[in-house]
């Protein structure tokens, strides 16, 4: 064998120089290229060449000593073999022009579609080479459509940072004739695991449907568009914040916020974000107490309530906790509007009419509302009117502005601007009521109204008939005569549009920008006043000498997004040209909850920051609340000073690096123990000395509604299931009640009938005659209790004298409602269907002989038939028993009859038991309903395996009923299924031996049929069907 | 897999039948494992990696029976084949059975039908799964092709001979391999 090898590679390697040398003159590029390779791997020694890259060339001198040397020959015949056969079937009258895969080299893992040999054949077809053994060297792209989760976990030392692409790359490449970009085709696995962590569209879910944008490479971009989040805050050097940067912009959620970080990089976002808030210069502020409280208790060594009063002072708190009010407030009328206006937004793009309406200085303005006299002075707002003038103004009005005072500068600069300036406080409640006003003004006129913030709002008054213009003006003059503040309106066609039109139209004014002059405002239009591009962003343009949105426009999509990212890159494009696809009203659920506190932060010791950490937390936790959140993810920062000196702001931050640390738990919180513990745990792992730290913010993320945990304690009682058990239930119910009380009524009742005795019933809970005892005494005790305080303890009596009663009616009667065709009698339907909810009760009949099965009937002993047949009503009318008898007759092995629970679309049987009382039937009709397309019992079965519901005992009397169901329906199947399906039928047998293990029922269904399916399986294959389970 | 495109749909389907069957019987040779690994070889069949015999003899068996079938199969007369191994004794131990059950008339699509290849293939995959093929009961077994007719063929046929029915000790078990769907043969396993 191995001298046979060996002759064969002497013999190969001496064939392809023969075989080059002949080829290099006349064939096409590719050979050339493969050549050219070959005789790179050529010119080492023999054992060096091709496949010898797999092991050291250790046993070069003795090439066939092992596996390594008999894999390079092995290789080297493949490759001669390709080249071989390139030659003949590529296209070599392609004359000057490359073959597609020129220069590529694949490999393929795994099971594909088309084969690993048809993406051979395309290769030889169009100059590509095929590696049957992965080489780093050679190998250009590896295809494969499937990787296990140990190649995917460990994917770097599979692919060796080849790119991993579907197989449709190769087909698509040969169908357009050209090497197409493999990034789209990337293996989703491999594209998403790129950023370990989740992709970007899962942030971006909801803009993704606003913002129509190339979905092919969102794969690829997604890496830079983190980057590019994080270059183009304000906060470069925060490396550590830029995911958390990141997702607050991808979701949008800094103005949806309903806390508000009072920190730098939260505004940072804000500016980022597309829907900032007007006053952005005012959120470089960090906060500031008033001057109420001594210097003593503004630190946190020394007060322990700091974190309240902090939070109690902050502008920013009261912003993001001025949404949840909202909300709470206007919830209704915001939820009403939701759908319509996504329908109505995707429908209409052109005629659409947008309302941006602000507030003019809100902060300052509410505060001197009732101060006329102030009007016309220069006023700004801030904490504090200290002499040493190192807090920041907040918010100054406009003749304060025309001095040069801004927000965000300390008052000492200001007041050297403006010596006259007058300093005025916050006053929160104010605000609060003015807002108020404010969005009352705003839902009356027009119900679809997004809050952007306290004191800025987004209308969309499409539907409305009345002129934007005189609509804006009489908001503008109701919001002045009720709040004594002025607003100004933008009106355009879109958000964006809008809201650079209440630019030019403040202070208090209005500016209507009609579609058709967009156009040229924008052209003049600085590329900074668009929202959403920030300082670092602005610079970035400017480093491509782009000023105005007019020169923005220049630049094609494809290099905007290529340099700023697919979202970013998507967002100037759009914005340049006035596009803005939002619609108004899309309210986001909140992404995270937390607070930061960076102002005053001073640690003596441990003692003082555990303090601090639990009053953050309790904080964290009352805004949890609030939003009726919980949370599973912490993540605590810290901002460490970088200095040893105080900064010039008073108690301010200073200087800082921020560190953060996050842990996610399994179950969602809002407890403040368990946020006090993990809180601690995260603080402890930063190792951190408490007298560095100069700010400390606490946020939670991965938030579940608060809603649903409470809902779920809450079904645990009766007494809410009871109640909130709708109007049409309680109705079903009764019937079913009607239903019971059967036996005594012998008349067979109509419809009409039932709904007049209906209608007399009203009460919440079923009369205490159609309770039944039995189910009642088998209740645990406290739900009893209950059920007895709801029935004001007439329960107790009731059960004793039932139970009395109840004695006489025990013959259990395996009678059930099959074997009715329902098509041919609609008439008996309904009764077919009360009596299948109640089989729960014991003293069930049916109220008519045509609703048992006679199949049933005449497998009963006799006394007992004749028993039933004496104690029914006879039939109906002569139809029925006509009827009955035809049923009667037919015998079980008559396919064409005995299908009828498998005949029908869905099956016949699926409704039936829908209705039923039993857990275990009603599973089977849900779990076929929710299954699709494979219709199989099978499939039912393998489900129910793994469901609680088929385990649950049942009561004798019902289990009959149950099973003689599912008899006739497993027969049936096997009837059907049996000549074209027979491993159907196995696959089901075999899942209802385990599922036997689990339930007698089921046992008991299995041994019932099983000699059936054998009996027929014989006749029809002439053997036994081997079930093993 | 390199059939000429000119021919009947009929025959394309019927080839393809017979191709399938000669993978899929002597895919059940080896993993009966009467044969050492050594008499068969890797090969990929619709993607697949599936074995081929390697000596000759056992290839020309398989290959020329069920290419001899061809032409009842294409008159629709073949009804099962079946792969039965005996015991010493000649007594049958194992079959395991193809039912087949071709419509002729609508074999026009075999080509671009992309659910049947899958089928076919899911059931080479079943097959090498079952676990009556992994369970070797001896290795002293003989083995046969069998086809059962509709109708004796008018022609006795030069390669196949009509043989007597075979006694069963007892009622065999029967245990479904894989339904191929769109093809509807379904197999079974005898034990």
């Amino acid at each position: 064998m191995s001298l046979d090898s060996a002759a064969a590679a002497a013999k190969s390697s001496a064939s392809k120089r023969s075989f080059n040398s002949t080829n290099s003159g006349n064939n096409n590029n590719s050979n050339n290229n493969n050549n050219k390779k070959k005789i790179d791997g050529g010119q080492k020694t023999l054992g060096m060449a091709w496949g010898s890259n797999f092991r050291s060339s250790s046993f070069r001198s003795s090439p066939f000593t092992d596996f390594g040397s008999y894999m390079e020959v092995k290789n080297r015949k493949l490759h001669e073999q390709f080249d071989a056969e390139a030659s003949t079937s590529s296209h070599s009258g392609s004359g000057a022009k490359k073959p597609v895969f020129h220069g590529v080299a694949i490999f393929v893992d795994g099971y594909n579609v088309p084969s690993s040999q048809e993406l051979r054949g395309y290769m030889l077809k169009h100059g590509g080479r095929f590696e049957n053994y992965f080489s780093r060297q050679r190998v250009t792209h590896i295809i494969c459509s499937n990787l296990p989760n140990s190649k995917l976990k460990n994917l770097r030392s599979f692919s060796r940072g080849l790119p991993v692409v579907k197989p449709t790359w190769v087909l698509d490449s040969v169908a357009a004739d050209k090497l197409l970009n493999w990034v789209p085709y990337q293996l989703d696995q491999v594209a998403s695991e790129a950023n370990n962590q989740p992709k970007l569209s899962t942030f971006l879910g909801l803009r993704s449907n606003l913002v129509p944008c190339d979905v092919a490479n969102a794969p690829m971009t997604s890496d830079n568009i983190i980057s590019e989040v994080g270059d183009s805050a304000e906060d470069i050097k925060q490396p550590n914040q830029e995911l958390e940067l990141f997702e607050h912009d991808a979701c949008e959620a800094n103005d949806e916020e309903p806390t508000c970080s009072n920190k730098s990089e939260n505004n940072v976002v804000e500016t980022n974000d597309a829907s900032c808030y007007s006053d952005i210069q005012n959120t470089t502020e960090s906060l500031s107490v008033i001057s109420g409280s001594t210097n003593k208790g503004e630190s946190t060594s020394f007060d322990p309530n700091f974190v309240e009063t902090y939070f109690k002072n902050s502008r920013l708190h009261f912003i993001g906790t001025w949404r949840n009010r909202y909300r709470k407030r206007f919830r209704n009328s915001s939820d009403e509007f939701r759908p319509s206006g996504s329908i109505s937004a995707s429908s209409t793009c052109q005629r659409n009419a947008i309302l941006h309406i602000d507030m003019d200085c809100f902060f300052v303005s509410v505060v001197i509302r009732n101060h006329p006299e102030l009007w016309d002075k220069p006023v700004a707002v801030c904490h504090s009117d200290n002499p040493r003038g190192t807090s920041e103004i907040s918010s100054a009005n406009y003749p304060a502005r025309d001095h040069g005072v801004r927000a965000g500068i300390f008052v000492r600069d200001a007041k050297a601007c403006c010596p006259h300036l007058v300093i005025v406080p916050y006053d929160f409640e104010a605000y609060e009521e003015v807002a108020d006003q404010f969005y009352g003004i705003l839902h009356k006129h027009c119900n679809k109204v997004q809050a952007m913030s306290c004191d800025e709002a987004i209308l969309d008054i499409t539907d409305l008939d009345d002129d934007p213009q005189v609509l804006a003006s009489l908001i503008r003059k109701e919001i002045f005569d009720t709040t004594s503040c002025t607003a100004s309106v933008g009106i355009s066609n879109n958000i964006l549009m809008a809201r650079l039109a209440t630019r030019s139209a403040k202070p208090n004014g209005q500016c209507y920008l009609p579609p058709e002059k967009v156009d040229d405002f924008l052209k003049e239009l600085p590329v900074k006043a668009l929202p959403g591009i920030g300082r670092a962003l602005e610079e970035k343009l400017k480093g491509r000498h782009v000023k105005t949105c007019g020169e923005l426009r220049i630049i094609s999509k494809d290099s905007l997004q290529r340099d700023f990212g697919q979202k970013t890159g998507d967002m100037l494009w759009n914005y340049s040209r006035g596009i803005d696809n939002r619609i108004v009203g899309i309210i986001q659920e909140s992404k995270s909850v937390g607070a930061d506190v960076n102002w005053g932060v001073r640690f003596k010791d441990t003692k003082d920051s555990q303090v601090f950490l639990l009053s953050l937390c309790k904080e964290v936790s009352l805004r949890l609340n609030g939003c009726g959140v919980r949370g599973r993810t912490f993540t605590l920062k810290v901002k460490k000073r970088k200095s040893d000196a105080e900064p010039v702001k008073y108690m301010g931050h200073g200087d800082c690096d921020n560190l953060s640390h996050s842990s996610t738990v399994p179950m969602a919180t809002d407890n403040v123990d368990v946020l006090y513990r993990i809180t601690k745990q995260l603080f402890s792992h930063l190792h951190i000395d408490v007298k560095e730290i100069r700010g400390i913010g606490l946020h939670v993320t991965k938030l579940e509604s608060a809603y649903n945990f409470k809902q779920g304690i809450e079904k645990s009682s009766i007494w809410s299931w009871l109640a909130s058990a709708s109007p049409s239930k309680q109705k079903e119910n009764k019937d079913s009640n009607k239903q019971i009380s059967g036996p005594h009524h012998h008349q067979p009742r109509s419809n009409s009938d039932v709904g007049n005795i209906l209608s007399n019933h009203s009460s919440d809970v079923p009369p205490l005659s159609d309770l039944d005892s039995d189910v009642l005494e088998s209740l645990p005790p406290e739900i009893f209790s209950e059920i007895n305080d709801l029935y004001g303890g007439k329960l107790k009596n009731f059960i004793s004298k039932r139970k009395s009663e109840s004695i006489g009616v025990s013959s259990a009667l395996p009678a059930n409602v099959k074997g009715m065709r329902p098509q041919s009698e609609p008439e008996i339907i309904p009764e077919n269907i009360a009596a299948a909810s109640t089989s729960q009760n014991i003293d069930m009949m049916p109220s008519s002989l045509s609703q048992i099965d006679p199949f049933v009937l005449q497998q009963l002993p006799e006394e007992i038939r004749n028993d039933i047949t004496g104690l029914l009503p006879a039939h109906r009318d002569p139809q029925t028993l006509c009827h009955d008898h035809l049923v009667h007759q037919v015998k079980p092995t008559d396919h064409s009859s005995s299908h009828q629970l498998w005949m029908g679309n869905p099956p016949q049987w699926v409704e039936k038991f829908k209705l039923s009382d039993s857990p275990i039937l009603r599973f089977f009709s849900d779990t076929y309903s929710g299954l699709g397309l494979t219709r199989w019992l099978s499939a039912v079965l393998l489900k129910s395996v793994a469901a609680k519901e088929v385990c649950v005992g049942e009561s004798t009397v019902e289990c009959d009923d149950i099973i003689s169901g599912l008899c006739q329906l497993l027969k049936e199947y096997v009837d059907l299924k049996l000549e074209s399906d027979l491993e159907e039928i196995h696959t089901c047998f075999r899942l209802f031996i385990r599922l036997s293990g689990k339930s007698k029922l089921l046992l008991e269904v299995y041994n019932t049929t099983l000699p059936h399916l054998q009996t027929s399986v014989s006749e029809k294959y002439g053997g036994i069907l081997r079930i093993e389970g | 897999m390199g059939r000429k495109q000119n021919q009947s749909p009929q025959r394309e389907s019927s080839l393809l039948l017979i191709e399938f069957l000669e993978v899929a019987i002597t895919s059940i040779v080896f993993l009966k494992g009467i044969y050492p690994t050594g008499a068969f070889e890797r090969r990929r069949y619709m993607n697949l990696v599936v074995h081929s015999a390697r000596h000759p003899q056992l290839h020309r068996y398989i290959h020329d029976s069920l290419n001899a079938l061809l032409p009842y199969i294409e008159q629709g007369m073949i009804e099962r084949v079946a792969v039965i191994f005996f015991n010493n004794d000649k007594v049958p131990v194992e079959k395991f059975v193809f039912k087949v059950n071709v419509n002729q008339s609508d074999g026009a699509m075999m080509e671009e039908d992309a659910d049947l290849e899958s089928s076919l293939r899911l059931f080479l995959i079943k097959l090498s799964q079952s676990e009556s093929l992994s369970k070797t009961s001896s290795q002293d077994l003989r083995w046969e092709i069998t086809a059962y007719f509709c109708s004796l063929p008018n022609n006795n046929g030069e390669r196949w001979i009509p043989t007597q029915a075979l006694k069963w000790q007892q009622l065999p078990l029967i245990t479904p391999i894989k339904e191929v769907v769109g093809h509807d043969q379904p197999s079974f396993v005898h034990t």
